[in-house]
């Protein structure tokens, strides 16, 4: 395992043991991962680079319980991710977990606010306590003035801004981002890293971003490169 | 917001495509209420059928006559309050021969025996008084234009030739099973104009009893009484015979149950294939939402919410539609120029309920399968579609 720069020194949140990732074309398998071992200290920001097919996406749902490890364990917030049923593994991304994507993902029947406040459908909490905590998610990315805003009105930063909201709104310990910046201009990709960085310094998320942008993975403290399903 | 108000707004996403398919399924809702009108429309007669009331007819067939002096035995037979005959006359009104409407030859006392047909007194004392009298239903003197006083001439189609009246009485109606286009006149009129040989024949026997409950054992008196003749009778409730009549149209009732039932078949596919659509489109957003925690049902909640929610309102629409048409245009025009075959022609309470629920219900069916498809995909499989 290979790691570049300021790594900090917490406690694992994430560790994967002997961790492979097989899918099947027809009947022929195709190797993603082998055998990968990985440990991420809580409250680190990593970058995850490496070629197309390299296995970073692959990787990144793992970690996140959206996939199972074909062999090996994926412990995540002390968590063993590979025995858990499909309810509890929702139950897990709900609770610890926090995504964006690429494509931001929001749904444009719905105002930012409302995008928000979406996943805290899941809990128990009150209508007004959802509406406050949305409310207070989108003024962290600076996006007071734009709650009543469907997508279709937000410009691509915006978006993914609200996107980052939705992600924090429910305080997960672990945001997963597949190329955050990959849709956006510089000036708007720069807005968004430093909202990561401020999530990690000040709310002390712990952050895991796959990228192809050498300038993204230049803000993260910790950078891992993949290649052919292993870890340089 | 809830997950129920989140479905219902992805429901009108597509403003243009929802609309089509809400038009498209309410015009199913309007055809099945229409035609489940006619059906109910069909049976009022026999579901509005006075419970105390039997009637006797020929034992081999209704269009056969029974002998004038039953009705005198009929009369003595324990139990039986009041009984008048009548005879179908088949008149055709000259000036518009596509007029069709009941006309009927009837010992006056029928007034007593069918109290729902209200004359006023004078009226009815008139007619009593003229032999060549006639009583007509207000629905139809209005549509042949005449008025107490008028002379009508009409074309015998059974008893050929030119028959003339003067209308003595207008009825009204109390019960809304009554056919208020029948024309009325004294049977001794028609049985005096006749030959001899085709004389002292009725058509059919009205009978009241005095308790209802008893309508089968003196039903089966009076049959067993005229076994032994010449001529055997069936006896039977109102209903029965009403229904009766209607058997001679079973086959046309059937093949309008059946295109009911195929209409809404063609409704359950269009919103089947509209939620199909939506759901293939929407399965990336389906696996943020998995992403995010929802579980597989919950994606089942959101697909099959949508599709109640285009169901209820595709039920309002048709609703909308049809309640004008049929309360206002078609069932006017059926009630004053079909009244013998439609008296009432409504929409009955339960065809309402019914088309909402089946509309409702026909979508959460067709919505089952995308829900499930939806619900089975893995969230990265999902993540990955492009719609």
């Amino acid at each position: 395992m290979a790691a570049e720069e300021k790594a900090p020194s917490g406690k694992p949140i994430v560790e994967l043991r002997g961790v492979a990732k097989t899918f099947f074309r027809g009947k022929e398998p195709i190797a993603v991962l082998e055998n990968l071992d990985l440990e991420i200290p809580e409250g680190s920001y990593e970058a995850l680079m490496g070629p197309s097919g390299s296995g970073k996406s692959t990787l990144l749902n793992l970690i996140a319980g959206l996939d199972r490890p074909t062999r090996g364990q994926a412990i995540v917030a002390g968590n063993n991710l590979t025995t858990m049923t499909d309810g509890d593994l929702a139950r897990f991304r709900s609770r610890t977990m926090g995504f964006i994507f690429q494509a931001y993902n929001l749904m444009p029947v719905l105002t930012a606010l409302e995008n928000v406040e979406l996943p805290l459908l899941l809990t128990n909490l009150s209508g007004s306590e959802r509406r406050k905590r949305a409310q207070t998610a989108l003024r962290v990315v600076g996006l007071e003035e734009r709650m009543g805003h469907y997508p279709r009105q937000l410009s691509g930063g915006q978006e993914q801004r609200v996107a980052i909201a939705r992600a924090i709104v429910n305080d997960p310990q672990i945001i997963v981002a597949d190329e955050p910046t990959g849709d956006l201009d510089r000036k708007s990709a720069d807005e968004i890293l430093n909202l990561l960085e401020t999530l990690n310094a000040e709310f002390k998320k712990t952050i895991l971003m796959v990228t192809h942008d050498p300038a993204a993975a230049e803000r993260a403290k910790v950078t891992r490169r993949l290649d052919k399903g292993s870890l340089l | 917001m809830n997950l129920v108000t989140v479905a219902a707004r992805n429901a009108l996403r597509n403003k243009l495509r929802t609309s089509l398919t809400v038009i498209g399924a309410a015009v199913a809702v309007l055809a099945f209420i229409m035609l489940r009108t006619v059906l109910s429309a069909w049976n009022v007669a026999a579901d509005h059928a006075a419970k105390d009331r039997l009637g006797t007819r020929h034992k081999v067939s209704f269009i056969l006559p029974l002998p004038k002096k039953y009705i005198e035995t009929v009369r003595a037979v324990p139990g039986v309050k009041q009984a008048c005959y009548s005879n179908w006359f088949g008149a055709k009104d000259p000036k518009d021969e596509n007029n069709f409407f009941a006309s009927l030859a009837m010992d006056p006392s029928c007034l007593e025996v069918f109290d729902e047909m209200v004359v006023e007194p004078s009226e009815k004392a008139a007619w009593l008084a003229d032999r060549k009298g006639a009583i007509v239903g207000d629905v139809l003197a209005k549509k042949l234009g005449v008025k107490v006083g008028d002379r009508v001439t009409l074309t015998g189609t059974i008893y050929p030739g030119d028959w003339q009246f003067t209308v003595d009485g207008i009825y009204k109606a109390t019960r809304k099973s009554v056919d208020r286009s029948q024309f009325i006149f004294h049977w001794d009129y028609l049985n005096e104009s006749l030959p001899v040989q085709r004389r002292e024949q009725i058509g059919w026997i009205s009978a009241r009893v005095d308790d209802p409950s008893r309508g089968a054992a003196i039903s089966a008196e009076i049959d067993r009484i005229f076994d032994e003749k010449d001529v055997q009778t069936a006896t039977m409730s109102e209903r029965a015979m009403n229904l009766s009549f209607m058997a001679m149209l079973s086959a046309m009732l059937s093949a309008l149950n059946i295109v009911s039932v195929m209409i809404l078949l063609i409704m359950m596919m269009i919103l089947g294939n509209t939620i199909a659509m939506a759901v293939r489109e929407r399965t990336r957003e389906y696996g943020v939402l998995r992403a995010v925690g929802f579980s597989p049902r919950h994606i089942g909640i959101f697909i099959v919410g949508e599709a109640v929610t285009v169901g209820l309102l595709s039920g309002f629409v048709g609703l909308a539609l049809a309640y004008p048409i049929v309360e206002l245009g078609m069932g006017r025009f059926l009630e004053e120029n079909m009244g013998g075959m439609f008296p009432y022609f409504r929409i009955e309470i339960s065809t309402m309920v019914a088309a909402i629920f089946l509309a409702v219900g026909l979508s959460t069916l067709a919505a089952i399968l995308p829900a499930y498809q939806a619900s089975k995909l893995s969230v990265t499989d999902a993540l990955r579609r492009v719609a």
